[in-house]
């Protein structure tokens, strides 16, 4: 049983089944690139049959072990796998928009989250701020500064200043701000039974949808659903010029309801039948990306370890000249 | 063209140092085909050809206040600099010189496509404002800067074996095969540090350290590739022809993953920005 363990291992551990399990990685990316499959997931029988082979050769591989850097090499990339691993099963990532003004609600993330995960999203408690982005000439966005307010013991609020690359680190999660923002006009419904509610609709991301700053919306309670449009007096960019994202003054919400139309200004309400609808103003919304990742640490420690044995062991090739490894065609001639 | 350059002095320099490197391309190739194979002169114009260019990239580099890794213009720019400045080093080595006039004509590729690449001032991404581009772009250029030479030894063993070119002054097919081994040792070290540095750039900039984009998918490709050829060469029965063929494919991926992949969209990294 044993001798039959050893020779599984050495097969398993051959440089033929590394290579055929590398080679097995390299055309799963390909068809990454040509196909739409998921890579990641597509990536796992791969990668594991490459920690397999790695695995085996450190354990039963005698030529490996007779090289100290190039085995320490191969225990650092298994441990990088095995790291990588543990990391997409606990990893989290998530997008969410939240409107200044607004506690953010955990409710409202969009979650893709390894099956290991435990969420703790809703331990997050931030208000979101105004913020500000800069533009130069020729639409490109440049500094994204997000102003968050965090509560804290004793009724004292904590003021961050966040951004693209300065995420706000709560909880174990990073909130990175994102091109993806825009307005949010606040409204008040009221319906027929009297019943009041009030809240915002978050507009299509501008300037990407500059031209298209509408939606339908169904009010609560309703069946009917309307056509909210959200109309901006002054221009608020020219696309040559710098300039800087802030919420426009004089805005009108045009509000197709079947056949009718009206338009109102911040303040302004108008009956829908036996309801009402006001429109209090505008806010802007800002779209965040959510990472939840505990390993990287560890993943960026084992990587450093990999490319350091590797650089010892070709050091070490090259100050044992003489033992420069040669292929088996050329020991034979 | 190069007339659309923003600063006229860049331009010139520029147009300079692309006409050394052609003039040092054709001349090698020229003394290896019908001559002694002496590169002294090819050498002494890789060096003019670097001092106008590095001019050229410095100035432009203060000029716009970020480094040559914006655009496709800079990205070549600083690529055909950094692989002359390689191919310089690799090939002072006196016994592998000949393979000079291998290696030059696959830069005359980058060389003439630079040529031909409109220069636009550019403004570096939000995301571009981290220590760890410049390192990942360093480590590129070294890998690549390893992997082209062992291109050119291979080149060097494919006309051999197929057009029956001897190349009589280089060493026996044997030891440039260990060259090439040599060379892709070394690359691999330093590709395998610019994937790492790539993606605690992309964990700064875009909230995930790995994203399977088609760029980093043909990292990838190209990194496994490079430990294939090192997992196979030690079994393998196929003797030098073996490191001919993974240098010349690692090359080829190579030069698609740092200038084909990143520019199908406007930008490296598609969508990422």
């Amino acid at each position: 049983m044993t001798g039959f363990l050893h020779r599984a291992l050495r097969h398993l551990g051959s440089a033929e089944t590394a290579s055929a399990s590398i080679a097995l990685c390299a055309a799963v990316a390909l068809a990454g690139i040509c196909f739409p499959i998921r890579t990641s997931t597509w990536m796992i029988l791969p990668v594991a049959l490459v920690l397999a082979s790695l695995l085996a050769a450190l354990a039963v591989d005698v030529r490996l072990k007779s090289q100290p850097m190039l085995y320490a090499f191969h225990v650092a990339l298994a441990a990088f796998i095995v790291v990588i691993g543990l990391d997409r099963l606990n990893a989290m990532s998530g997008r969410v928009e939240v409107t200044e003004g607004s506690m953010f609600d955990a409710s409202t993330v969009v979650v893709e989250a390894g099956p290991l995960h435990r969420s703790r999203l809703d331990e997050v408690r931030f208000l979101q701020g105004p913020f500000e982005i800069d533009y130069a000439p020729g639409m490109n966005r440049r500094e994204t500064v997000s102003v968050i307010r965090i509560p804290e013991q004793g009724g004292v609020w904590r003021e961050v200043r966040i951004g693209d690359d300065k995420p706000l680190i709560f909880g174990g999660y990073r909130f990175y701000t994102t091109h993806n923002k825009g307005f949010a006009p606040l409204l008040t419904y009221v319906s027929a039974s009297g019943a009041t509610q009030t809240g915002v609709l978050h507009m299509p991301s501008y300037p990407a949808n500059e031209n298209k700053q509408g939606l339908a919306w169904t009010p609560p309670g309703s069946a009917k659903t309307l056509k909210i449009w959200l109309h901006i007096d002054e221009p608020v960019f020219e696309k040559d010029k710098a300039w800087k994202f802030v919420k426009p003054v004089n805005t009108r919400l045009v509000v197709i309801d079947g056949e009718e139309r009206h338009e109102l200004e911040a303040g302004q309400s108008v009956a829908l039948g036996t309801a009402q609808l006001r429109y209090d103003g505008l806010r802007s919304w800002m779209g965040y990306t959510i990472a939840g990742q505990d390993m990287t640490r560890w993943i960026a420690a084992a990587g450093l370890m990999a490319c350091l044995a590797l650089l010892g062991y070709v050091l070490s090739t090259f100050v044992n000249g003489s033992k420069m490894p040669a292929p088996e065609a050329e020991k034979g001639g | 063209m190069i007339a659309e350059i923003g600063a006229p002095l860049e331009a010139q320099l520029l147009g300079i140092a692309i006409a050394l490197y052609l003039a040092a391309t054709a001349h090698s190739v020229f003394s290896t085909a019908f001559r002694s194979g002496c590169q002294e002169t090819a050498f002494v114009l890789m060096v003019a050809a670097l001092a106008c260019h590095t001019a050229a990239i410095g100035s432009r580099w203060g000029r716009l206040s970020h480094g040559p890794y914006v655009d496709l213009f800079e990205i070549l720019s600083s690529n055909v600099w950094s692989l002359h400045l390689a191919a310089f080093a690799v090939f002072l080595v006196p016994r592998l010189q000949p393979a000079l006039a291998a290696t030059l004509p696959l830069l005359a590729v980058l060389t003439i496509w630079l040529w031909f690449t409109p220069a636009k001032d550019t403004l570096a991404p939000v995301t571009y404002a981290t220590g760890w581009l410049p390192i990942h772009v360093a480590l590129g250029k070294i890998f690549l800067g390893l992997a082209t030479p062992a291109a050119g030894l291979g080149l060097v063993l494919l006309c051999r074996k197929a057009l029956g070119a001897s190349f009589s002054s280089m060493p026996d097919s044997g030891s440039l095969e260990t060259d090439i081994y040599r060379l892709l040792l070394i690359a691999v070290v330093f590709q395998s540090m610019m994937l790492i540095a790539g993606a605690a750039w992309a964990q700064n900039a875009w909230a995930r350290y790995w994203g399977w984009d088609p760029l980093e998918s043909w990292a990838f490709v190209t990194w496994t590739a490079t430990l294939l050829f090192l997992h196979m060469r030690p079994r393998s029965a196929a003797g030098p022809m073996l490191g001919a063929f993974f240098s010349i494919l690692i090359f080829c991926l190579a030069f698609y993953t740092f200038f084909g992949a990143p520019f199908l969209s406007t930008a490296p990294h598609k969508g990422a920005i």
